[in-house]
Order: C-alpha cells, then sequence, then structure tokens
C-alpha cells in the first residue's frame, strides 16, 4: 500500500523508509544547537587553560586555541556535508569505509613515532589523526546495516551467520586497539557499541549474558597483562586513602574536581591544569572544568549531555527503520559510554583513563567524528514514522479529552474523511 | 516491500538501554556533588597543601661603596654566579660524565670531579662562581644529575684593595671579617616572602587572590669614609716599606684627628676576596684587620701619651728639666734606656720624646704620683689616662669584625706593679691595638677630644636616601687644649731633628708634621721577651690649613739595621705623610 504524500516524492532507499509509512519534516535543530553549547563550553575551558598550558610546554601561547577554533570549524562543515548526503550512501560505500578503516588502523603501527601513545596515532604529512574514531564511526554503519539485515532475516541469534562474525570483527579491533595501540578506554566504547547494537537488535538474553562475560574476561585479561593498569585498578579499589599524603598523585583529578566547590574558583583560577592532572586539556578536561565552573557547571554539562541523549533516544523512538534506528542507537551508545567512561574516571568511580570527553575535549578528531555520528542521527531526525505519530495524537487528544471533557476532532481518529489521515501537522519529533 | 519495521522488542530494549543510561547519569551527578559540596574543604585543603608553595625572595646584599677625591666609588656590588652541583643518585655514566664537565669547567681535575660523581651525598658541588656563559655551556651538554644554582656574588671592581676593611661573604652568605662582619645585619637586609599557588614546576600561576608578597628590603647601601686613591697609596707605601724593611707584615692608618674618619687602612699580608676560599684554614690569618684585630705591646709611641698625662695632671710643664740617671732600679729591676742612649744629665721634655728615653718616661710616671717613687697614686692616675681618655681597655666600636680591646694590669694588684707600671710609660707591659694608638693621639693633638673611630661616613635608610653619620664625641676634656698645644709643639720638635733619619729631605713650609717611633720588645709566648726581635711601630700627624691626619704605622719584626721605630716604620710614615700633602687636597697653612 503506497502512500502518495508530497513529502514522499523524493525516493527514499527502503533502507531509511521501513514499512514506508513515515513522513519526512524539519529535522531536531535541537541536536545541532546541544553540539554547539557542548563544543562552545569545551573551547571557553581550552582557551582559559591553553597559555597556561603552552607555557609549560614552550608552545605559543595561542597554540591549543588556534587548534581547537580548526577542529570546531570542521566540525561544522562535517556536521552539514554528513547531514546532506543521502543515509543511504554509507552503507552503500561499506566496503570501502572498511578498508579504509583497516588502512588507518594499521597505518598506525608504521608511522607512529617515539611519542607516547604514538600507536593511536596516523600521520599524513602534518595532519595527525586518531584512527580509533574512525573506526567507532565505521563500526556504527557496519553494525547498522549488517544487524537490520540480520533482524529482517530473523537470524540475530544464528551463530553462523551473526555470532561468528560479530566475534570476529570484536577480537580484530580489540587486538588492534587494545592490545597494540593499548587503548583500553576506547576499546570500552567500541565493545559497548558493539553490544548494545546488538541487544537492541534482539539476541537473546542468554546470548548476552555469555557475551558480557567474556568481555568482562577479556579485560580482567588485559589489566593482569599489564602492571600499569593493574596499578590503576588498585588505585581504583583503593581510593583517596589520603589525598593529602602518599595517594596525592593518584588523586589529582579528585583534587581539581573536590577543589572547585559549588560555584567553582573562576575561569582563570585553574592551579590543578598546570602539570598536576595529564592531558587537562584532552582526557582530564572534565576535572579542570569541575575545577573552574564547580558544581554549577558540571551539573550544565551532564545536562547538555542528557538532554543529547534524550534527543537521540526521541529520534530512535520515532525512526522508521531498523538500520536508522540501529545508526542512532550506535550513536547514542558510542557518545554515552565515551562521555561516562572519561567522566566516571574523573570521578573515581571507573579506573580506566585515556579517553576524550565528546565535544568538550581539545582533539581535532575526536570532535569531528562525534560530530559525524550526531550529524547522521540529525539527518535521520528529519523521518517518523506514522505509527508513533498516530499514538503521539491519540495519547495528546486522550490527555485534551480528560481535561477539558470534550472530544477534538482530529484528522488522525475522524471517521468518515476520505482525505488520508497521515497528513496531520504533528509537532516535529 | 521490506519488512524492516521495528518490533516493540527493539525500542523496549531501546528504552532500557536509555533508562540506563539516565541512571549512570544520576549516579555520576551525586558522586560530583559528594566530592564538590560535602568533601570541597577536604579536597580544598589537599589542592592547596600541593599546590601553595611558599619563596623567600633574597634581598640584595647592600653595596659597599667609599670616596674617590670628590666621587663616590664603589668597592663592592653584587652580581650573579652560579653552583654547579651534581647529584650523584642520576649520574649515568661517570666517566663520560665527568670528562664532558671538565671539558666545559676547565681548571678542573676529572678524578676529583668524577670522585665527586661516585659520593654517597646527594648533593655535591663541583666548582662555585660559574660565570653565566659557562653555565649555558654546560646546559647545552644536557646531563642528567648536573644541576645550577643561582648564588648572588660580591664582586670587587677594585680587586683586593681594602680588603682587610671589607672582609667577604662566605659561601652560607654570611659577612666575615671586616665591615661585612661587623655590619652584617644591615647588609644583607630583610628577605622577602611569597606564597603563592603554583604548577608542578613551582611557577606561581598569577591570577589567584590567595597569593601574598612581601617585596624584599634591600641591605643597606654602604659609604665608606676611606678614600679609595689615598688607601692605594697607602697600600703601596706599606707594601714598598715592608719590603725594604723586609719584614713579613704589617699595617698602617690613616685618620681624620677632628672626627675619627679612617681615610685609609691596610694590613699586609692582604688577599683578593673575591677568592677567599683559595686561602687555606691554617693561613686565615691573613683575612683579619690586624690593626683592630691584634693588640700589641707598641712600645715608645706612648711617650707622648704618657707625657699628656703627666701636663695635664700638672705634674710637669712643657719647660720643665729633670736630672735622668740614665738607668735606675724599680723593684730590683734595671729600667735603661734602649734607643739613643746618651748618658745621664739634664734633660727637658722634649729630649724624652726625641731621644725616646724610658727612664724620662717612667720619671713622668713618678711625677704623677708626687714625686721620687711610682706609688698607688701614679699608677691609678696612669691607669684613668690609659683606661678612661685613651680608652685602651675597651673595643672602640669601629665597624669591623673580630675587634679586640687592649689589656692594662691593674694598679692595686699583681706581681711586681710598679715595674709593671714603671714599663707601661714607654708602651710594655701592657697591649692596645694601632687603633687605640692613633685614637688616643688624635684626641691629643686635636685639643682634647676623642673620636670613636668609624668607617662609616654614610648609610642609606629604609626609602634608599643617604643618611650621613656623624662623628661620635667619646670625650671632649681628654686633655686640656693648652696641654695638646704642648704636646703638638714637643712632638713637632723632636720629628724636626729626627726627620732625615726617616727618609724625608725637607719640611714643607705650611704643615706641620709631628711623630714618634716606638721600637717594641717582643713577647715571648713562654713569658719575657724575645731578645732579638723588635716590633717597628710610629704615630704621628700631619696638620695642614684645616685638618690633621694622625697616621699610624706597624712593622712587625723588621731585619733591617737600626732601631725599627725609625729605619722600617719611620719611611713608611714619611711616604704617606708626603702622599697626604702632596695628593690628599691638604691646603698649607698661611702665616
Amino acid at each position: 500500500m503506497k502512500q502518495k504524500n508530497r513529502h514522499q516524492r523524493r525516493r527514499i532507499s527502503p533502507l531509511i523508509a521501513g514499512d514506508g509509512q513515515h513522513r519526512r519534516h524539519r529535522p531536531d535543530y535541537s541536536l545541532s544547537v546541544i553540539c554547539l553549547l557542548l563544543l562552545v563550553i569545551g573551547m571557553i575551558v581550552v582557551y582559559a587553560i591553553s597559555p597556561g598550558l603552552a607555557a609549560q610546554s614552550g608552545l605559543s601561547e595561542s597554540h591549543f586555541v588556534q587548534r581547537q577554533m580548526i577542529a570546531i570549524l570542521l566540525a561544522v562543515v562535517t556536521f552539514i556535508v554528513v547531514s546532506k548526503l543521502p543515509l543511504e550512501i554509507w552503507w552503500r560505500s561499506i566496503k570501502i569505509l572498511l578498508a579504509v578503516t583497516l588502512l588507518a588502523l594499521l597505518a598506525t603501527q608504521v608511522t607512529g613515532s617515539g611519542e607516547a601513545n604514538a600507536a593511536r596515532w596516523v600521520q599524513i604529512g602534518g595532519l595527525s589523526f586518531q584512527s580509533v574514531e574512525l573506526l567507532k564511526f565505521t563500526l556504527v554503519i557496519w553494525l547498522a546495516g549488517f544487524l537490520s539485515k540480520r533482524h529482517r532475516e530473523g537470524t540475530v541469534n544464528d551463530f553462523h551467520k551473526t555470532l561468528k562474525p560479530l566475534g570476529l570483527v570484536l577480537l580484530v579491533s580489540g587486538f588492534i586497539v587494545a592490545v597494540l595501540q593499548s587503548d583500553l578506554g576506547s576499546m570500552g566504547v567500541v565493545a559497548g557499541i558493539i553490544i548494545v547494537m546488538l541487544f537492541v537488535a534482539g539476541v537473546s538474553w542468554r546470548l548476552l549474558a555469555a557475551g558480557a562475560v567474556m568481555v568482562l574476561l577479556a579485560g580482567s585479561l588485559l589489566i593482569v597483562a599489564s602492571p600499569y593498569r593493574q596499578e590503576r585498578v588498585m588505585t581504583f579499589l583503593n581510593p583517596q586513602a589520603d589525598c593529602l599524603a602518599e595517594g596525592y598523585q593518584a588523586c589529582q583529578a579528585l583534587i581539581a574536581i573536590g577543589s572547585g566547590g559549588l560555584f567553582g574558583k573562576g575561569i582563570d583560577r585553574s592551579a590543578q591544569a598546570y602539570g598536576y592532572l595529564p592531558e587537562a586539556a584532552n582526557d582530564s578536561i572534565f576535572a579542570v572544568l569541575a575545577e573552574m565552573f564547580g558544581f554549577v557547571g558540571v551539573v550544565v554539562v551532564i545536562g547538555l549531555l542528557v538532554a543529547l541523549f534524550t534527543r537521540l533516544y526521541r529520534i530512535i523512538e520515532r525512526t522508521p527503520s531498523m538500520y536508522s534506528q540501529l545508526i542512532v542507537v550506535g550513536a547514542l551508545t558510542w557518545l554515552s559510554t565515551q562521555a561516562f567512561i572519561n567522566i566516571m574516571a574523573m570521578v573515581g568511580l571507573f579506573p580506566l583513563k585515556g579517553i576524550t570527553l565528546p565535544f568538550i575535549s581539545y582533539g581535532g578528531t575526536s570532535i569531528i567524528f562525534v560530530t559525524a555520528a550526531v550529524a547522521l542521527a540529525f539527518n535521520i531526525s528529519r523521518y517518523s514514522t506514522f505509527s508513533v505519530i498516530e499514538q503521539s495524537v491519540t495519547k495528546r487528544n486522550q490527555k485534551q479529552q480528560k481535561k477539558k471533557g470534550n472530544l477534538r476532532d482530529n484528522s488522525v481518529e475522524r471517521r468518515g474523511n476520505r482525505r488520508p489521515h497521515y497528513a496531520y501537522p504533528v509537532r516535529r519529533p | 516491500m521490506q519488512q524492516t519495521r521495528k518490533t516493540p522488542n527493539t525500542l523496549a530494549r531501546t528504552r532500557i538501554w536509555y533508562v540506563l543510561i539516565l541512571l549512570l547519569s544520576a549516579v555520576v551527578l551525586v558522586r560530583v556533588f559528594h566530592l564538590q559540596v560535602i568533601q570541597h574543604d577536604y579536597y580544598k585543603t589537599a589542592a592547596e597543601a600541593g599546590q601553595m608553595r611558599e619563596y623567600e625572595i633574597p634581598a640584595s646584599r647592600g653595596v659597599i661603596e667609599a670616596h674617590n677625591g670628590d666621587s663616590v666609588v664603589p668597592l663592592v656590588l653584587n652580581e650573579s654566579r652560579y653552583i654547579v652541583f651534581v647529584d650523584p643518585l642520576h649520574i649515568e655514566d661517570i666517566d663520560d660524565a665527568a670528562e664532558q664537565l671538565v671539558s666545559v669547567l676547565g681548571a678542573q681535575d676529572k678524578a676529583e670531579v668524577e670522585q665527586k660523581m661516585a659520593a654517597d651525598n646527594r648533593y655535591q658541588v663541583i666548582q662555585r662562581n660559574v660565570t653565566k656563559t659557562v653555565v649555558e655551556n654546560i646546559e647545552e651538554l644536557e646531563l642528567p644529575g648536573v644541576g645550577i644554582r643561582e648564588e648572588p656574588q660580591r664582586t670587587y671592581p677594585h680587586g683586593s684593595l681594602a680588603a682587610h676593611i671589607l672582609g667577604f661573604v662566605n659561601n652560607d652568605g654570611e659577612g666575615v671579617y671586616g665591615i661585612e662582619q661587623a655590619l652584617d645585619d644591615e647588609l644583607v637586609g630583610t628577605p622577602g616572602q611569597l606564597r603563592a599557588v603554583t604548577d608542578t614546576r613551582g611557577i606561581p600561576l598569577a591570577a589567584n587572590p590567595e597569593n601574598t608578597l612581601i617585596e624584599p628590603q634591600e641591605g643597606r647601601r654602604t659609604r665608606l669614609t676611606i678614600d679609595v686613591s689615598l688607601q692605594r697609596q697607602l697600600e703601596d707605601a706599606l707594601e714598598h716599606g715592608l719590603e725594604r724593611a723586609r719584614s713579613e707584615s704589617g699595617g698602617a692608618l690613616v685618620i681624620d684627628a677632628n672626627s675619627g674618619a679612617i681615610k685609609a687602612m691596610a694590613n699586609y699580608p692582604t688577599f683578593d676576596p673575591s677568592r677567599f676560599y683559595e686561602v687555606s684554614n691554617d693561613e686565615s690569618d691573613v683575612f683579619a684587620n690586624r690593626l683592630v684585630t691584634s693588640p700589641m705591646e707598641i712600645g715608645s709611641i706612648m711617650k707622648p701619651l704618657t707625657l699628656a698625662a703627666a701636663l695635664n695632671e700638672g705634674a710637669v710643664r712643657r719647660d720643665t728639666t729633670y736630672y735622668d740617671p740614665d738607668r735606675f732600679t724599680v723593684d730590683g729591676a734595671t729600667i735603661r734606656n734602649v734607643e739613643e742612649s746618651s748618658g745621664v744629665g739634664e734633660r727637658n721634655m722634649e729630649d724624652i720624646l726625641r731621644l725616646s728615653l724610658n727612664t724620662g718616661a717612667t720619671w713622668l710616671l713618678k711625677q704623677m704620683g708626687g714625686g721620687d717613687e711610682i706609688n698607688e697614686t701614679a699608677r691609678t692616675t696612669w691607669h684613668h689616662y690609659m683606661t678612661e681618655r685613651f680608652f685602651f681597655d675597651k673595643p672602640t666600636g669601629i665597624e669591623q669584625g673580630y675587634e679586640v680591646a687592649g689589656d692594662i694590669p691593674d694598679p692595686f694588684d699583681g706581681y711586681g706593679l710598679n715595674i709593671q707600671y714603671a714599663n707601661t710609660a714607654f708602651g710594655q707591659g701592657m697591649t692596645t691595638t694601632p687603633l687605640h694608638a692613633a685614637a688616643a693621639l688624635s684626641a691629643v693633638i686635636n685639643q682634647g677630644t676623642y673620636y670613636q673611630p668609624r668607617l662609616v661616613d654614610a648609610q642609606s635608610d629604609n626609602e634608599g636616601a643617604m643618611q650621613p653619620k656623624d662623628p661620635v664625641a667619646v670625650r671632649k676634656d681628654v686633655v686640656s687644649p693648652s696641654v695638646s698645644a704642648d704636646i703638638r709643639r714637643l712632638m713637632e720638635g723632636a720629628f724636626a731633628q729626627n726627620y732625615r733619619s726617616y727618609g724625608l729631605n725637607n719640611l714643607r713650609t705650611g704643615f706641620t708634621i709631628g711623630g714618634k717611633t716606638g721600637t717594641a720588645e717582643v713577647p715571648h709566648p713562654e713569658g719575657g721577651y724575645y731578645e732579638d726581635r723588635f716590633n717597628g711601630t710610629f704615630f704621628g700627624y700631619v696638620s695642614g690649613d684645616d685638618s690633621t691626619y694622625v697616621i699610624m704605622v706597624r712593622v712587625d719584626e723588621p731585619r733591617i739595621g737600626g732601631y725599627a721605630g725609625s729605619t722600617a716604620a719611620g719611611p713608611i710614615f714619611v711616604d704617606i705623610a708626603t702622599t697626604l700633602i702632596d695628593s690628599f687636597g691638604m691646603q698649607p697653612r698661611v702665616n
């Protein structure tokens, strides 16, 4: 039953359209607004600590600010491009995407210089980027396409068709990210994306539990294998025994956050950023922010993140196809696990560090790729399935009925109306 | 039509994940609230413990300057120098590190450096007083375990000039010897303090209102009374004079008789204060300003002072004559004349000085007691002069380290009191410093005012403005003005008859010079005196139209023929007196 509607004049891939009972409308601009606010907050913190940080390492005073400005500009361009590109293009070019990703991951092993964590970076000329961010992006696209196909076929729980290839992907990426690049934080995000998307695609609880146990085992194995990680876990299990004495180094982040207080020390008053916190502008930026702006600032940032997650969840509810739903689930999982791993590590609720806080941390690669993920969701937010529209309209009417006691006429419920019932102007989801 | 319609199952599972996210957010918020609000004070304390550092801002040490004619020139300045040290714990390759370090530092023994690099200690000084250029070369080597520390250093634009007056600042930053020791508290200043939130390198972060700063109070700028060119000429005269007299040590000073201001003062041998550390421990005597720190038996130069006391007491008059037996016995010991022995006969007061009659001096002492013998009155009167008018037994208070007062025998008690007092009348059996003697002579010839000898002409106050120091008149009636005039006439008369023997060819018109030699026996450490060792002393004065300078010279154990006072010390006095007249701007008296 093909519907004719002016909104459907544009040919939309069935991949996106799902059962076809959807309509196209304005995208969810609040997504871009929230992202922009988070970027600005990050920029303010980077701007405040840039001169001091630069002085520590002998760089020019505006080094960090300039590079962050460029990163944000590139992110805006990325957002516009990704939100304009047809959604199905990603799945169509998945083979190229996978090849490029694999190449980039392996290139880190070739081009990595002698610097710390050099194995995480790809150097092309004067530019460098963190290949693991591309992996997360590609993984979301591939899993969405792959799992929606399996879901359609009803073979999500099929060992040979689904679980084996997934396990292979998990193993390969796990080997590269966790072992070669020694980046357990990112590995957590990658594992989170795979597990949550599989979960949403309908894997059985039993298999899920088995997978979770395996991931936990692998994780503990990696921790046991490295004395440096063991130490981190030990400090985590035996937290701030005494921050004033021997545990001092271990709780620099706690000191930064705790000394910020309710309203913070002020934008120019961070001390912990200068040498006390490692990677003050990147991985530890949350602690610096908490020191500067206090609990109020933290509430604003977490509030914005929760708002972002909520918008993404709303889009998932309304989006017409499994493919698009899984993409947004992937993006949501990516952003949320990364944010939580980062913040929880800072506040002493999680032992692993070395991961950026989406949108806020200094660093071009992270900013550009999380923006791209949100841009995918932004693109998807243009489509809503009618089942949701009907539900929401019915709900609203019932509410109004209860309230006002009279039945309001509407196009969905109106009997005998020959016009199609779908064109009711709903609020954008 | 593809059937990819979402099942309610997938939405429900998405909701589970979303709720989980909300729960995690809530947990994080509660945790942050706990850290930032409930535990805030604890972490604030922890932050301050880690971030707050206190710094002492060193005050720069006061500059020392002196007159040079009409201008003022610096004698001691400050400069940044560096200490090169090693932390043996961080030295990786001792052989290589020592090799490189020695090649840059030069003048260092490699084996010695290696030994220091292997030491147990964590801080081994390799070299002090290293210049900026050398430090830059060392930094280029990037040797682990090799450190550089800045250390302010005293520098001396005039080299070793006035070294004894100045003293030096030791490696602990303390002034030792000379003015550096005496005025250490004023020169050192008050260090400032900075309490600041810093980064991990210890660099203060500017914006924190908790930062407190107390500015350092710089050490006081100190202007000495001495004149640099006179000082240099005095040092030259002293060195040449000692060489001529084949003496190993000695000293000389010039003091303004009318204010107590020291115009020049030097000892020989001397040292270079910028290289004080090159002097070994058993040679450290060289640092002392012996004119101030080492009392001696001054010998016959005491006679004018004895005479002044006798005149002032009215025991004798300027024109008194007496019969001199050339020798007599006191308490079984014989007093005889050493210098210029001229037999028995009628002597006047000038003869006592001119012929340096020990018997004459003893006779004067007897006169203070009323006549024929040395009695208690004589002893107490003379004791009173030596201690209460010439202040021989009290430190003068000059701004010098380690000042020592002399030793005057007690007039009431002791073995051989009378013979001892007889000796003190001509400068034996008691001790005092050359400075005390010069100050006493100043008082005797300047109409009777004892000025405290001093080296500081002016000093900066808290605002940095120079505040002149006034002369301190300790006692104004040491002798009466008429006695003062008598002594001058007698000393000038004695000098006029002897000056050729000191190497002066002729007296200058318009200037009067008075002087007295001394040849003192050197006490033996085990009692008694050496038979063949003498110290030559000389004190006298040059007087022009409006200024009078007392010159004091001491020559230790000269090995030259004749009496030490006249052949060894006399020429040095003459040299200095000539310098004062010729090139110190003294105006001749116009009759």
